[in-house]
């Protein structure tokens, strides 16, 4: 009777329960294993577990029911191991990792005279199942890092990159930027930013860096850097401000790019070989950007057009060679006598113009007489003088730049005729 | 809480005790698994919790990976027993337990698992046996990690004081072997003190 | 009469002691903590029997045994160990011990030690 109540106890239960002896004759199979095993106990109690499932590995099932019996303490399979003690079908139907049930088994001592064990199997699929999604994405995490590993090792290698505290000190810089500008790693951290030797002409950078600051915008441009052994760089910089989120500004992350051999190149292709002056082309290109955009404050200005006299007789009396060295000269002289915001270039043979900005015919005037008067007092190679004559005229806006040349050339050739080396204007 | 110390005579009697037990674990697990061990002399560390790491990693090749077994007991003994074998001995365990050359993972999980429910069972029954009280034990969990990763200061961040009772256990013959750790705290730590004291006291009256 | 007492332990020795008082309360009782001593005085001491711990630092009881027993093959050497492995057992009474019990020891034991396997 007694006997019955654990019946109706063992069957009660939500997780499977096996009565087995040490020859592995089952002598209680209960409900919860009926229904998921379809094996009923009619059919399995009094026989050899053996005969149901003959794959299971009967050597280690002893030893955990030998373990149990003679410890009087339960023994364990893995409640990981992919390998089932019994294999139960899962029926789950939305996706899932595991088609058969996951199963924790404990073996515990149960009547120890009679060598019997009762095994309990409880479901432990969903636990499971978690862990190996916790797993699979433990994986993912260290795969992904491993892949940002990789990139931030090509980053460390391939780009130039500087990141500094909002002070200026450098913090941390690439291996890139350390080869490029010949610095090594430990002994630029800490240091401040204007360790880089920066082009005078780009000093307003420190200005524009301000801007940053108060737009909390990055700033692009180009700078000439010198190198730690004085080479000249020129790279486009990028830097960027970094907020915390209080939105202070913390840091500034700056990337460069090299492009001294870009600039090389501009510069072969904007200037003239043998005068170092601007070439025509590019000094139409400047004119051609001005008349396009026609902002006011670019618009207000002369052009001077210029010709050495006799240039011809130079040639023929010292040679090529003393022409191209009193070409070179007056090309310097003048560009030496302009302001810095004017632009000179060769306008071909013997010929020079330029553009003064924000002038009056005045003032155009005076400045041509200056450069004027520079050419006569030179003397080129301690050997000869000559002298230039000038053609002013004045943009007027929204006209064609050829009606400026031409009223120029008209200033120039009138200069010509009243006797050379005189400026003359055609407003 | 006052602090947990204990006095050469109670290390030297905690040891003794250890020791039988060991004796008794030993015996058990060479039975079961029909093999002969060497015995080797317990050692016993009270410590605090921040110093568990450094004493398992005195005990560990750097460059090896390791199994790391552990089982809770609970009751009024409550603890952790942890069983850390180097990965060659536990495939010469699975390999020595499943009769095969090339045991699986599967294998080697059960087999450390197996290993480390006959230790403590018997090492923790015994003392609790001696104590009165009641043990449950739980299902061992095995993992496989590098030596660093044995345990995680986070791990143990629940123990303040606690007691380290290892031995290395040595199956020559068949290149096995591994040390297991009882970690146990506060009142365990007390009730085995006061356990030690009544047998002192036995033998002295 | 001498009794060599050899265990690392103190309160192993002392259970021991207390158990060996009770049969033979007049033994001069030599103690030793591990197997290097003992087998010093064992050479010295020439004591009557020895009670010999099987895990100890310095020296195992196995070495001391083997030590022993090659300077006495006549030595009345009684291990007791925790170790109960019977390999264990079988490989001490193979070097010449007279008998092995387990740990801790008792009268009873003791009694059945004095009756049996020493000849005193």
């Amino acid at each position: 009777m007694e006997f019955k109540h654990c019946d109706i106890l063992l069957d009660s239960l939500d997780n499977g329960y096996i009565i087995l002896d040490d020859n592995f004759i089952v002598t209680y199979w209960n409900k919860w294993l009926c229904i998921n095993t379809q094996i009923s106990q009619e059919q399995i109690m009094g026989k050899s577990l053996k005969e149901f499932y003959p794959d299971l590995n009967y050597t280690v099932l002893q030893r955990k029911i030998k373990t149990a019996l003679s410890l009087k303490t339960p023994s364990f399979y893995d409640p990981n191991s992919n390998t089932k003690f019994i294999s139960i079908n899962r029926n789950k139907v939305t996706t899932s990792s595991l088609t058969l049930m996951q199963q924790q088994v404990i073996i515990s001592p149960y009547l120890i005279n009679e060598k019997k064990v009762i095994i309990s199997i409880y479901d432990i699929s969903e636990l499971h199942e978690t862990k190996l999604l916790i797993q699979q994405k433990n994986d993912k995490v260290t795969e992904l890092n491993e892949a940002l590993e990789a990139d931030k090792e090509i980053i460390n290698q391939n780009i130039m990159i500087m990141r500094t505290l909002a002070n200026g000190v450098i913090i941390d810089v690439s291996m890139l930027f350390c080869d490029f500008f010949e610095y090594e790693k430990q002994n630029i951290i800490g240091k401040s930013a204007s360790i880089l030797k920066i082009d005078e002409s780009s000093k307003c950078l420190y200005e524009e860096l301000q801007n940053i600051i108060i737009n909390k915008e990055p700033w692009s441009g180009e700078l000439e850097i010198k190198t730690s052994s004085d080479k000249s760089k020129w790279v486009e910089a990028r830097i960027s401000p970094i907020f915390d989120e209080e939105n202070n500004l913390i840091e500034f992350n700056t990337i460069y790019y090299d492009i001294t051999n870009k600039k090389l190149l501009e510069e072969l292709y904007i200037t003239d070989a043998l005068t170092k002056l601007y070439n025509r082309a590019y000094f139409d290109e400047i004119l051609s950007s001005i008349t396009k955009n026609q902002r006011k404050a670019d618009i207000n200005f002369a052009l001077i057009l210029t010709d050495i006299d006799h240039f011809k007789s130079i040639n023929d009396n010292y040679g090529h060679q003393v022409g191209d060295e009193a070409l070179k000269a007056v090309a310097q002289t003048l560009k030496k006598a302009l302001r810095e915001n004017d632009v000179i270039a060769r306008w071909g043979g013997e010929e020079f113009v330029v553009m003064l900005k924000n002038v009056t015919v005045k003032e155009a005037q005076m400045i041509a007489e200056k450069l004027r008067s520079v050419v006569e007092n030179e003397k080129i190679n301690d050997l000869l003088t000559c002298t230039c004559s000038f053609g002013i005229s004045m943009y007027i806006a929204s006209e064609k730049i050829d009606d400026t040349f031409k009223r120029a050339d008209d200033a120039l050739y009138e200069a010509k005729r009243s006797g050379r080396n005189k400026v003359m204007t055609k407003l | 809480m006052k602090a947990i110390e204990l006095n050469e005579d109670q290390i030297d009697a905690l040891k003794e005790f250890m020791n039988v037990s060991i004796g008794a674990a030993t015996s058990n697990v060479a039975e079961l698994l029909d093999a002969f061990a060497t015995m080797h002399i317990p050692k016993i560390v009270i410590c605090n919790s921040d110093e568990l790491i450094a004493v398992i990693q005195s005990e560990v090749d750097p460059k090896s990976k390791y199994y790391v077994i552990k089982q809770l007991f609970s009751g009024k003994f409550g603890g952790e027993c942890m069983f850390v074998m180097k990965n060659s001995s536990a495939k010469n365990l699975g390999n020595y337990l499943y009769h095969i050359d090339n045991p699986s993972q599967d294998d080697i999980n059960d087999a450390v698992i197996e290993l480390t429910n006959i230790l403590s069972s018997t090492l923790i029954s015994r003392l609790t046996k001696e104590l009165g009280v009641q043990v449950q034990f739980f299902v061992p969990s095995a993992q496989i990690v590098n030596s660093e990763d044995i345990i995680y200061a986070e791990d143990i961040q629940h123990y303040s004081k606690i007691i380290i009772i290892s031995t290395v256990l040595e199956f020559k013959d068949q290149n096995i072997d591994g040390n297991i750790y009882i970690l146990t705290k506060d009142e365990a730590i007390n009730s085995l003190i006061e356990l030690i004291d009544n047998k002192l006291e036995e033998l002295y009256s | 009469m001498k009794i060599l007492v050899v265990d690392d332990s103190s309160l192993a020795r002392k259970i021991l002691i207390k158990e060996l008082k009770k049969i033979e309360p007049s033994a001069q009782i030599l103690e030793a903590e591990n197997g290097a001593i003992a087998v010093e005085m064992f050479k010295n001491e020439k004591p009557a029997a020895v009670f010999l711990d099987l895990t100890m630092p310095v020296m195992d009881g196995y070495e001391a045994l083997e030590h022993i027993m090659s300077l006495d093959p006549y030595a009345q050497v009684i291990i007791v160990s925790a170790d109960i492995q019977p390999e264990a057992r079988k490989k001490v009474l193979q070097i010449g011990a007279k008998n092995m019990c387990p740990k801790p020891i008792n009268s009873e034991k003791m009694e059945s030690i004095f009756m049996h396997d020493l000849i005193i």
